[in-house]
Order: structure tokens, then C-alpha cells, then sequence
């Protein structure tokens, strides 16, 4: 390999990165599920012909990001690479081939050059809608959780699947929002496919093909040099959850992890099997949360593709929660799925345990979901987004409400009561709510939201910790738990589903991080700044910190 | 000298900077002295001083005063403004704090985020709100609204933000806060007079941002004005803002955060101007200096808004990093790619540039002051395009030996290459990275550079220009003469502008249009007002624009209404907009507008282009690298005076830059002085 041919290689390599970017720029720009542009739930990549993935978005969800290298090959084994035509257009929402649940709607288009299919652009963006039961926080299998769309065309040569498209607008609820997604989608698909063929114009390139193989070796490579430097050793470790199996007993996340030379293995033997409820996270969705902690401790610079993901090998028994099989349901797969993180840091804690952190309030995702109608009789879907505190790490307090692992922005509040009939009455930090530690968790917040509407709104509400709190790390303490409550009712105990009447006052208490370290070695500084700011209370300082100012 | 000069000045972290302009002779003069950062408005009357010591009567000849200040931007990144205080709605102290709860980087899970800039203790809560409607839901709480600024009062506070949920949609709760702080001493910014627009983190934020910078500038323009009309000036002095136009100085006192980013904005003002008088349609501004480049895509001669234009980031260039500023802000690329930028071979062994920086201190290795990294100035020392004799006309030997052997230490060695090939390497590099950037920040606006005609300005602009614009698929390319000083030339191009905007939610076919001619005229009234003041008599012009979207998007085109305000013509002023941004329409929806602005600018005479005389001469050719052949070739070499036309490989000097015109491309010398250059198309 000459030193030029490297650096051109290494051009080639960020524009891949860039053209990803613009795609999902486009796709932002363009997209009416609120969800998408202004959570950014979506994930952008770029393959080769044979469905190899070159490179993905700077910005996507880690669990869509986890589907990427596997979707168009899953495509390809229905359409094979020589039955497709230029102006083709492929479609699949199925939890087992994409993100785990039906609003997360992969579309992926044939890139042509010269006459020959030289890749694929391929967006996944979560959809407003896709049909079923709304918030069915009980679900026992996926039926009820929408329309499945199995690997089909949306387009052959340019001609739009008419009956398809029926089908869909038939079974959505705001088809138009849901058609003018798609739409999005494709264009955002068409801007990525243009940047790819000016991309192999400019560099003289026939195929993608030796650039895939290069770059996913390179990639892999890089991995595994990091793990390398990751002590040596295995472990095992059980992360229990608050909610139960099918036989009422708690589910449990066992792992065996084991670093040996540049791999890393983990075995999900002993977890608890698939349950009856909308919580299974497919395998596409644990391999994104198996991967994720170690590229975010060990090199949070990888330019990811195919190779990225092959350095961590996994063994996840089929028919667990963790790799359900048809017709599991999974729409709240996120209730579940952040806690393979912390089954991770938990074991990394053993082996490695400058690279952990604690717990975080974050697990789970906390979503609220709300459908009715306005003044104006217009059927409205909405959608409210606010999360707890991060766990502390060795070094440094937890982030105060942000999304992690996951990445989707929180709801403005302007604009939710611009999108429904809602007040909201309060959005604050709960004091105290950060595990005391020598490092804080970060703090939960407590949000209270009142109806307005004359006709009744019927209100999913999901959410975690409301039983066990984010436990602290290495003498650190439990951050605040959640609470989920409607009027003067009792508290949930599970996500739930509510019909909400004209006044109803719903209150939300996003738990707070797990602690790091014994809190009495905390700063006496650092307790003086949460005292005057409000972090903690007084009592609060002489409870959990023995402070005595 | 006649009367009507023109004296613009630009007060930097080290140094102000004059210029002087003749607009009967066209001559411009330069002038500079040290920043006197406690008391900034010192260093701007001494060097007036020693300009009207070479001039006597200047203060009596000039018309007008453009003043540019990293005043606003320096508090900011300093942090050193007024002690901040907030008044906000009972429940929502944290929209501050909580941000959008989103993280910058997917991937780093420890990354941090701007400290507010009011502390929780200082924000406080009043009972009270307003619907999305702006109808009243609960009243203002009086009593606890004198308690709570009492309380400010008490705990120090001397500037306080108002925001209040909604105050957007309707300004009383907050006015009625501000009747209740008369006569405390208390300077105030309503977020519904700094940003009155929908979403509360983006309001509160660039509001709080405003009240935390506001006493400080105050203090400063009042000093500064007392002293001009001290040493005999009795013009306007105006400020140029972060939207492209300048303003009074009563109203930049009002607003401050509207002075941020008013620095980059000089060039790309000239570069449309340029780009105009060369018939170009679509412009791409392309500034290359010391430590950052940037470039802006005008078309038709107006300057791209963004309100998504951040402040105080972690990460200097990781877009979601910093506090937003959401005033009009002209919309740039800057990424950290210069001619100080940095050259390493990472943990992976990729080759990265920048965005560490030796700036001019310690500056390159071959500037020989202690600088001990690869650089991309060291890169292109060695590949022959600098010219020693210009750089030591400033007092700088340069070591070719120095940046050979740091280039081949850090970047040579690590990736197998020879120094010659590194330095290509490095060049390559920071070439991509840029038309990456540039690609990118259109994709956003919905447009595509590949049509664009690139002028190109700064220290490196001209000499990366040729590679960067034919990667991005331009194939023409202007280069003012003195490009080096291009920025400040566009300050006195500036005209007295204001723009203001009010959010509007609606569908096009729920609104009336007599409402929405209301809205625009009041807007407008607003906006000239403020003209007017900063140009007493000047013809105004008013152009319309609303911020559009098809009903349950999330994201708005500015989509200009020039015509009448009919649901129908609106519609298809929009999807046109939309066509052109984005390659299709959804026909079947409804568009719906949710920001109303009027943008209102006086018409001035500026400063033209004018050619100098036409002197100096070619000398010997020059070996630099030419990456069509990947070999050292000879380079013409002759100064920019001398050139009339040509056929590249050649080298252009200008005093602080130099042009490389790639081989195969031709150079021609427009009469009004700038140097046109058409690349070929597969030019590399």
C-alpha cells in the first residue's frame, strides 16, 4: 500500500462518514413525526452492494445504530442484489429484521452507477404512528402492537407500490404525517445515493466493495487494539429488574462476560426467558446495548461499519427477553433493554473498574403517550419526553437530566401544549434525587401535566425504577425512584394506560443516578454548591453526607 | 481629502484595527493599536486620535463610524458579564439547566455541558401563566413577583432575565414584571422583546445571555459615545450586527446579543457584494485564517439566517455543545481548519488536522518561535507554495528545515510516507475536511454548492480555494484583491439593517390574511423605527419573510412573501421554496407558517470594487507540488498587480496571502480588480 493510496483511502473514508450525515440532515429537515425531528430517533448508513455497511450517522440511536449492520443483507435475502433495478425502493418495519418494534420503519434504495447497483443509502426513522393498539402497555404478543410491514418494495422502477401504500394509510392513524415520513425518508435516501455516485466519480471507483473491506477492517482492527489494553479475566454478573416474568418473579439479565486477548465475549445464559409483556428486546437491539459501553469507554472515535461490531461476540439464548422469537412483543422494548448496560458496567466493574460507572436514573427510557382529540375535532397523537439523572462515574457527579444510553431530545414544553389540549404545570429537578456519592448521580425531575380537553385523552404512560431505585457503586448510594401518578392515586407500579379526564393531573418523578464512592469523602466544596444551588437539602446534606456546616 | 469618509474599526482580542475609506478616490488606508481590553473604548480614541493627527479635521469629515466589538462574545467565553438574575413561571426554574436533555455525541458518555448562565439560586419563580394562545390561564402573582426581586436585589443580582412561558405569543405578564422592577436599579430583557419565539430553551437562554452581557455593553457604548462627541464627531456610530447589517448604537444597547458573532460577518458581506458585481447567482464565501476556516452560501445577494447559532460550547465545533443564541445570525460554517492547525496520526492511525491550533503564538515550526508541531502552514511551506520573501516582510524567517522535520516526525513516520508526500498528505487533508464542511452546512440550508462560484478570502483562502472548489464541484473562483484585509472591507460595505420576528402559529388556511398584514406592518413599524434612528432620512426597504413548514414538520424554510398574503400565494411561494430545497413536494398537505419576520435595510451607497495600479513583475519560477501529477513542478510566480492572464501552475502574491492557481486552470484579471479563475472540471 503506497503512503498516497493511504491518504486518498483516508479521504474516501470521512466523506463516507459526511454523506451519511447529509442524509440524516435531509431526513431531519424534512420529517413531521415529531419523534424524528425533534427527538431525532433515527439512524442513516451507507453499504456496499453486497449489503456491507461503509458508514453510519454522527447522529442516531444507539438501538437503531445496532439494526444497521444487518438490514439490507435481511433485505437482499428477499430482493437478491441482481433481481433489483434502478428506481427500486425497499421497505420493512419487522421487529426481527430492524429495531425491535413497528414504528422504527427502515427504507433502504439501490444505488445505481453507470447502469450497475454499487450500494445502498438506507434510513430508519420511528414513525408517529404505524397502526395498532395505542400504548398498549400490556401487550402479550405483537399483533397488537401495528402493522407489520415484512421486507417488500414502496417502489419497482419508479412505480410506487399503490396497494402497499394503501394498506398502510388504511391502518395508521395520521396517515398523512406517516406517508410524509416516508416520503422524507426517500429523499433523504436520493441525497445520500447522489453523494455516493459524485463520491466514485471524483475517485475513480468501480465498486464499494474494496472500500467496505477496508475501512471495516480498519475499524475492527482499531477495536480490538482497545480492548487489548482492557485487563484480562471473566466474570459473572446478575442484574435483576423491577418488573416480573410471566411467573411473577423478578426478570433477570445474567451475563457472563470474559475478556481474552482482543475479544470480548458475553453470554446471556440463564436470563430470564421471553414474557408475555411488550418488553422483549430483539437481537438487533441487545447487540446495539452489548456494543455500545465498549466503544464509549474504549474509543468513542470509531468510525463505525460492519467491522465495529465484529470484535464483540455475543451468545444470547434464543427465546430469552434479550432474543425473543415471533410473535414476542416489544413496542416498550427500552424499559428493558438500557439495563444490558448496566449488566455491563456491573461486570466491567469487577474486571475493569476504572473504565464503570453507577447505575443510572436514565434506565429506563421514560416516554408519555397521548392521543385524542383537539378543540377542532382533528384526531392528535403526542408524545412527552423528559428523563432522570446519569449515574455518577469514579471521577465526576452524573449528568441531571439527559438521555443516555439512548440519545432523543426531551419535549418542549411550548410546543407539546401547541400539539394538545395540555398544561403543564410543572417541570423541575427533585432535590436529593442524585445518589449521594463521593461523586453524585445525576437529579430526576418531577413533571406534572393536566388535561384540558372536554373529550377524554387516552394517555400511555411508561417508565422505570418506580420500585427499585438505580443502586449506587463502590459504597455510592441509590438515586430517588420514579413515580408515576395520576390525581391523588396511587402510584404505578408499571407503565400503564390511563383515560384521562378534562382536569386529570398526571405526575411524573423521573428517578434519579446511583452514587460512586462513600459520600462522606465527598468535597465538602461540592456539598456546599448542591446546598446553595438546591441540589440537595439541608436534611438532605446531613442524612447522606453527615454534614454538619 | 473631501468630505464623506468612512471609518470602519473592529476592536480584537489584541489589537483594533482601522480602515479608512475615501469613497471619491476609492483609497483605503489602514491603521492599528492595541486593544485596551479593561476599557476598550480607550484604544478606539487613541487610534482615532493618531488617525486625525495624520488627517487634521478627520472627525468633522467623516460620515459615519462601523464599529465591530468581540466585547459581547468575550463576556460570554469569559464569563465575565453581570451577576444574572431570572424571573420565571412557578415550576420552570430548570428549563435552563435541563436543556433538551439530548447529548452532542452518541458515543461519549461522559461529555459535559455550558454551566447555565444564571445559577439556580439566582432563577426565580412567580405564579403565573400564559397559554400557548397568549390568553391568560392564571394570573401574575404580584406579591410574589416584589418578594422575588426583592430578593434578587438582596442576593447582588444587577441584570435580570424575564421569561416567562409563551410571553411570545403574548408580552403582558412580562411587562408587567417590568413595571414592578421600575425604580429597583435592576436592568432588564424580556425574552419577549430579546426572542419572541416559540420553545422555551432557545428563549430563555439567548434572554438570559442578553441580561448577563447587557450592563457591560451598556457601560462601554455610553463611554464610547461620550468620547466621540468629545473629540469632535457628531455622526452615527453604528454597530455591526451578527445578522449582516448595522445598527444605532441606542438600539445595540438594548439588544447586545445581537453583536456576537459580528466579526466573521465583514467578509461574507463583501464576498456577496463580489460575487454580485461578477454576475454570479450563488456565492460561497470561503475565509481561511490562522486558526479556523469558514464559509457561508449566499444566493441572490442574501445573506443566510439561522437561529440555531450557539455560544460558549464544550466542543468548540460539536454542533448541541453550547447555549444557544437564537437572534439572526448570519449562517456559517467554522471549523477548526488553518493555516496554525495541527497535524497528528490518531490512536487508529488515521491522519487528523486541527482542531488544536498554534495560532500565531507559538505559531508554526517554521515560524521558528517555539512552535514544535506539525502545522498545515508547515505543509505548505514544504511543498513550495509560501513565499519566504513575503512572510520575511513581516519580520518572519521561515525554516523549511523545521516544518520538513516535524512533519516527517509526527505525520511522515507514522504512516510511511516521505516528508514531501506527508505534507501533500496534510494538504489533501485539511482540503477535505474543509469541502466536507461546506457540503454539509448546505444540506442543511436544503442547497447544493456544486452551483456556487467561490470567492475566496483570508490568509489561506486563496492558496486552498482552487482544491476545495473543485472537490465541492465549483468551477470558478474569484479572488478580491487584498484578500487579506477583505473582512474589514465588508464592515464599511455593511448598510443600517433590523430585523425582527414574532411567532404566528397557524395554518395558512386558518389565518386571515388582514391579521397577518397587521402583524407584518407592526413589525415592520418596529424595524424602521430602528433604521431610521441609525439613518435618519435614508429610503427604507422592507422585505417579508415567514418561517414555513408543512403542518407537523419540525423544521422551517424562510420563505420570503413578496407578494400578497392569500393562503394561495403563500402556499406556492413555500412549495416552491420546498421544490428547491428538497427535490419534492407533498401537495397534499397544508403549509403552515410559524414565525413571521421583517428584515428592513436603508439604502446606502458602498464602497464598489476599484482596481490599483497595475505594477511589480514576474520573477523565477518556483517548484511546488502539484497533486494532478503528484510531483514537484515549476510554478509561475508573479505578483497580483502583474497579472493579467494566465494558465496555471502560477502562484499569486498578495500582501498576507497568495493564490495558487492549480495547473490547467486559467486566471484572468477583471477591470474592477478581482482575479477570475476558471478551473477545469475535473480539475484535482
Amino acid at each position: 500500500m503506497s503512503g498516497l493510496d493511504a491518504i486518498r483511502h483516508q479521504v474516501l473514508w470521512s466523506r463516507l462518514t459526511s454523506i451519511a450525515d447529509e442524509i440524516a440532515t435531509t431526513l431531519v429537515r424534512t420529517a413531521f413525526s415529531l419523534v424524528v425531528r425533534d427527538n431525532q430517533d433515527y439512524a442513516c448508513a451507507l453499504y456496499d452492494a453486497r449489503g456491507e455497511m461503509l458508514a453510519q450517522s454522527t447522529q442516531c440511536t444507539p438501538g437503531q445504530a445496532g439494526s444497521t449492520p444487518s438490514v439490507v443483507r435481511d433485505l437482499l435475502a428477499t430482493y437478491p442484489p441482481e433481481t433489483l433495478v434502478e428506481g427500486d425502493v425497499l421497505i420493512s418495519n419487522d421487529p426481527w429484521i430492524g429495531a425491535g418494534h413497528a414504528p422504527d420503519v427502515f427504507i433502504a434504495t439501490p444505488v445505481f452507477r453507470r447502469g450497475t447497483l454499487v450500494g445502498f443509502t438506507c434510513t430508519c426513522a420511528h414513525h408517529a404512528d404505524m397502526g395498532g393498539r395505542l400504548g398498549a402497555t400490556d401487550a402479550r404478543e405483537v399483533y397488537e402492537e401495528g402493522l407489520i410491514i415484512p421486507v417488500t418494495k414502496l417502489f419497482s422502477a419508479d412505480v410506487e407500490n399503490e396497494p402497499l401504500v394503501r394498506l398502510i394509510r388504511r391502518n395508521v392513524r395520521m396517515a398523512d404525517k406517516v406517508m410524509g415520513d416516508i416520503r422524507a425518508q426517500m429523499a433523504a435516501n436520493r441525497v445520500g445515493a447522489a453523494g455516493l455516485v459524485r463520491m466514485m466519480d471524483e475517485f475513480g471507483l468501480d465498486s464499494l466493495e474494496p472500500v467496505a473491506d477496508r475501512v471495516s477492517a480498519h475499524s475492527e482492527a482499531a477495536f480490538r487494539k482497545a480492548i487489548a489494553r482492557l485487563p484480562q479475566g471473566e466474570t459473572r454478573v446478575e442484574v435483576f429488574h423491577e418488573l416480573t416474568d410471566d411467573a411473577g418473579d423478578p426478570i433477570r439479565i445474567a451475563l457472563a462476560l470474559s475478556v481474552a486477548e482482543d475479544r470480548v465475549r458475553l453470554d446471556f445464559e440463564g436470563t430470564t426467558p421471553q414474557v408475555l409483556k411488550p418488553i422483549n428486546a430483539v437481537l438487533n437491539i441487545t447487540r446495539a446495548y452489548c456494543v455500545f459501553p465498549f466503544i464509549a469507554t474504549l474509543c468513542p472515535d470509531l468510525p463505525m461499519n460492519a467491522g465495529a461490531f465484529r470484535p464483540v461476540e455475543l451468545s444470547v439464548p434464543e427465546g430469552s427477553i434479550v432474543n425473543p422469537t415471533y410473535p414476542a412483543p416489544g413496542m416498550y422494548r427500552s424499559l428493558l433493554s438500557y439495563f444490558v448496560v448496566e449488566a455491563i458496567m456491573a461486570a466491567l466493574q469487577q474486571i475493569a473498574p476504572d473504565r464503570t460507572m453507577a447505575p443510572s436514573g436514565t434506565y429506563p427510557l421514560w416516554i408519555q403517550k397521548f392521543a385524542g382529540h383537539d378543540r377542532d375535532g382533528r384526531p392528535f397523537v403526542t408524545h412527552y419526553n423528559a428523563q432522570g439523572g446519569q449515574g455518577a462515574f469514579r471521577d465526576r457527579d452524573g449528568n441531571t437530566a439527559v438521555v443516555f444510553p439512548g440519545n432523543i431530545a426531551s419535549t418542549s414544553t411550548e410546543l407539546f401544549e401547541h400539539d394538545g389540549p395540555f398544561l403543564v404545570e410543572r417541570r423541575m429537578l427533585v432535590a436529593d434525587s442524585g445518589g449521594p456519592g463521593r461523586y453524585r448521580g445525576g437529579l430526576g425531575q418531577e413533571t406534572v401535566l393536566r388535561s384540558l380537553s372536554d373529550a377524554p385523552v387516552h394517555a400511555a404512560l411508561s417508565g422505570g425504577r418506580l420500585v427499585e431505585p438505580a443502586t449506587g457503586m463502590e459504597g455510592g448510594q441509590p438515586g430517588g425512584k420514579g413515580r408515576i401518578c395520576v390525581n391523588d392515586g396511587p402510584p404505578f407500579d408499571k407503565a400503564g394506560r390511563v383515560d384521562l379526564r378534562k382536569g386529570d393531573r398526571v405526575r411524573l418523578v423521573q428517578p434519579g443516578g446511583g452514587g460512586f464512592g462513600d459520600p462522606t469523602a465527598r468535597a465538602a466544596e461540592d456539598i456546599r454548591h448542591d446546598l446553595q444551588e438546591g441540589y440537595i437539602t439541608p436534611e438532605g446534606a446531613k442524612r447522606d453526607y453527615g454534614w454538619t456546616d | 481629502m473631501t468630505k464623506g469618509l468612512r471609518l470602519g474599526c473592529d476592536v480584537g482580542g489584541s489589537f483594533t484595527d482601522f480602515l479608512l475609506y475615501d469613497p471619491a478616490t476609492g483609497a483605503i488606508e489602514t491603521h492599528k493599536v492595541p486593544t485596551t481590553p479593561q476599557a476598550p473604548e480607550v484604544g478606539v480614541l487613541q487610534g482615532l486620535a493618531e488617525l486625525a493627527q495624520a488627517h487634521p479635521g478627520l472627525t468633522g469629515r467623516l460620515s459615519s463610524l462601523i464599529h465591530g466589538t468581540t466585547l459581547v462574545i468575550n463576556a460570554i467565553i469569559e464569563r465575565k458579564g453581570a451577576v444574572t438574575g431570572l424571573i420565571t413561571n412557578e415550576g420552570f426554574r430548570d428549563v435552563l439547566e435541563t436543556r433538551r436533555e439530548i447529548r452532542y455525541d452518541i458515543y461519549d458518555i461522559r461529555q459535559a455541558f455550558p454551566r447555565p448562565f444564571v445559577p439556580r439560586h439566582l432563577r426565580h419563580e412567580v405564579p403565573g401563566r400564559l397559554g400557548p394562545d397568549g390568553a391568560e390561564i392564571v394570573p401574575l402573582d404580584h406579591d410574589r413577583l416584589r418578594a422575588e426581586l426583592a430578593a434578587l436585589t438582596e442576593a447582588g443580582v444587577t441584570s435580570v432575565a424575564v421569561c416567562l412561558l409563551h410571553s411570545y405569543a403574548n408580552p403582558d405578564h412580562e411587562q408587567q414584571v417590568a413595571r414592578a422592577a421600575e425604580g429597583l436599579g435592576l436592568d432588564l430583557s424580556l425574552s419577549s422583546d430579546v426572542l419572541p419565539e416559540v420553545q422555551e430553551f432557545e428563549r430563555f437562554a439567548t434572554t438570559s445571555l442578553n441580561a448577563y452581557v447587557r450592563p457591560k455593553v451598556d457601560q462601554y457604548l455610553g463611554a464610547l459615545e461620550s468620547g466621540l462627541t468629545r473629540a469632535g464627531y457628531d455622526r452615527p456610530l453604528f454597530l455591526m450586527q451578527s445578522g449582516g447589517g448595522v445598527i444605532g448604537a441606542a438600539a445595540a444597547r438594548k439588544a447586545p446579543v445581537r453583536l456576537a458573532e459580528s466579526g466573521p460577518v465583514g467578509g461574507v458581506l463583501a464576498a456577496g457584494k463580489l460575487g454580485r458585481a461578477a454576475g454570479a447567482d450563488t456565492v460561497l464565501a470561503f475565509d481561511m485564517g490562522g486558526t479556523t476556516a469558514k464559509s457561508c452560501l449566499i444566493t441572490g445577494g442574501d445573506l443566510p439566517m439561522t437561529r440555531a447559532y450557539e455560544v460558549d460550547r464544550v466542543h468548540r465545533f460539536r454542533r448541541g455543545s453550547g447555549t444557544p443564541l437564537a437572534v439572526p445570525t448570519v449562517d456559517l460554517i467554522e471549523i477548526g481548519a488553518g493555516g496554525g492547525s495541527i497535524a497528528r496520526v490518531d490512536d487508529l492511525g488515521l491522519l487528523r488536522i486541527g482542531p488544536e491550533s498554534a495560532a500565531s503564538d507559538p505559531g508554526p515550526a517554521c515560524f521558528g518561535r517555539g512552535g514544535t508541531r506539525a502545522t498545515v502552514t508547515d505543509a505548505n511551506l514544504v511543498l513550495g507554495y509560501l513565499d519566504p520573501a513575503e512572510f520575511r516582510a513581516g519580520g518572519i524567517v521561515l525554516d523549511r528545515q523545521a516544518a520538513q522535520d516535524v512533519i516527517a516526525r509526527d505525520v511522515g513516520d507514522p504512516l510511511g510516507l516521505d516528508p514531501l508526500a506527508a505534507a501533500a498528505a496534510i494538504v489533501a487533508m485539511v482540503d477535505e475536511s474543509m469541502s466536507q464542511a461546506a457540503r454539509m452546512y448546505a444540506a442543511e440550508q436544503g442547497k447544493d454548492p456544486a452551483r456556487a462560484t467561490m470567492v475566496a478570502f483570508g490568509g489561506g483562502g486563496p492558496l486552498h480555494g482552487a482544491a476545495v472548489a473543485a472537490k465541492l464541484g465549483n468551477t470558478r473562483l474569484l479572488v478580491p484583491e487584498a484578500a487579506g484585509v477583505f473582512s474589514a472591507l465588508g464592515f464599511l460595505m455593511a448598510t443600517p439593517s433590523y430585523e425582527v420576528a414574532r411567532s404566528l402559529p397557524g395554518r395558512i388556511d386558518a389565518l386571515d390574511p388582514c391579521t397577518l398584514a397587521r402583524e407584518f406592518d407592526a413589525l415592520a413599524a418596529e424595524a424602521s423605527a430602528v433604521v431610521t434612528a441609525a439613518a435618519p432620512g435614508a429610503r427604507l426597504t422592507r422585505r417579508r419573510f415567514a418561517e414555513m413548514r408543512y403542518v407537523g414538520q419540525g423544521h422551517q424554510l424562510r420563505v420570503a412573501l413578496d407578494g400578497d398574503l392569500a393562503p394561495e400565494t403563500m402556499a406556492r411561494a413555500f412549495s416552491n421554496a420546498y421544490l428547491d430545497a428538497y427535490g419534492y413536494t407533498c401537495d397534499d398537505l397544508t403549509p403552515e407558517i410559524v414565525t413571521l419576520r421583517v428584515l428592513v435595510d436603508a439604502e446606502q451607497e458602498s464602497p464598489g470594487f476599484t482596481p490599483g495600479p497595475v505594477s511589480g513583475a514576474e520573477t523565477a519560477p518556483r517548484p511546488a507540488w502539484c497533486a494532478r501529477s503528484n510531483a514537484m513542478v515549476p510554478h509561475r510566480v508573479l505578483p497580483f498587480d502583474a497579472v493579467t492572464d494566465l494558465t496555471g501552475p502560477a502562484l499569486i502574491g498578495q500582501p498576507g496571502t497568495t493564490i495558487l492557481v492549480p495547473t490547467g486552470a486559467t486566471a484572468r484579471k477583471a477591470p474592477q480588480g478581482w482575479l477570475d479563475i476558471t478551473l477545469q472540471e475535473d480539475q484535482p
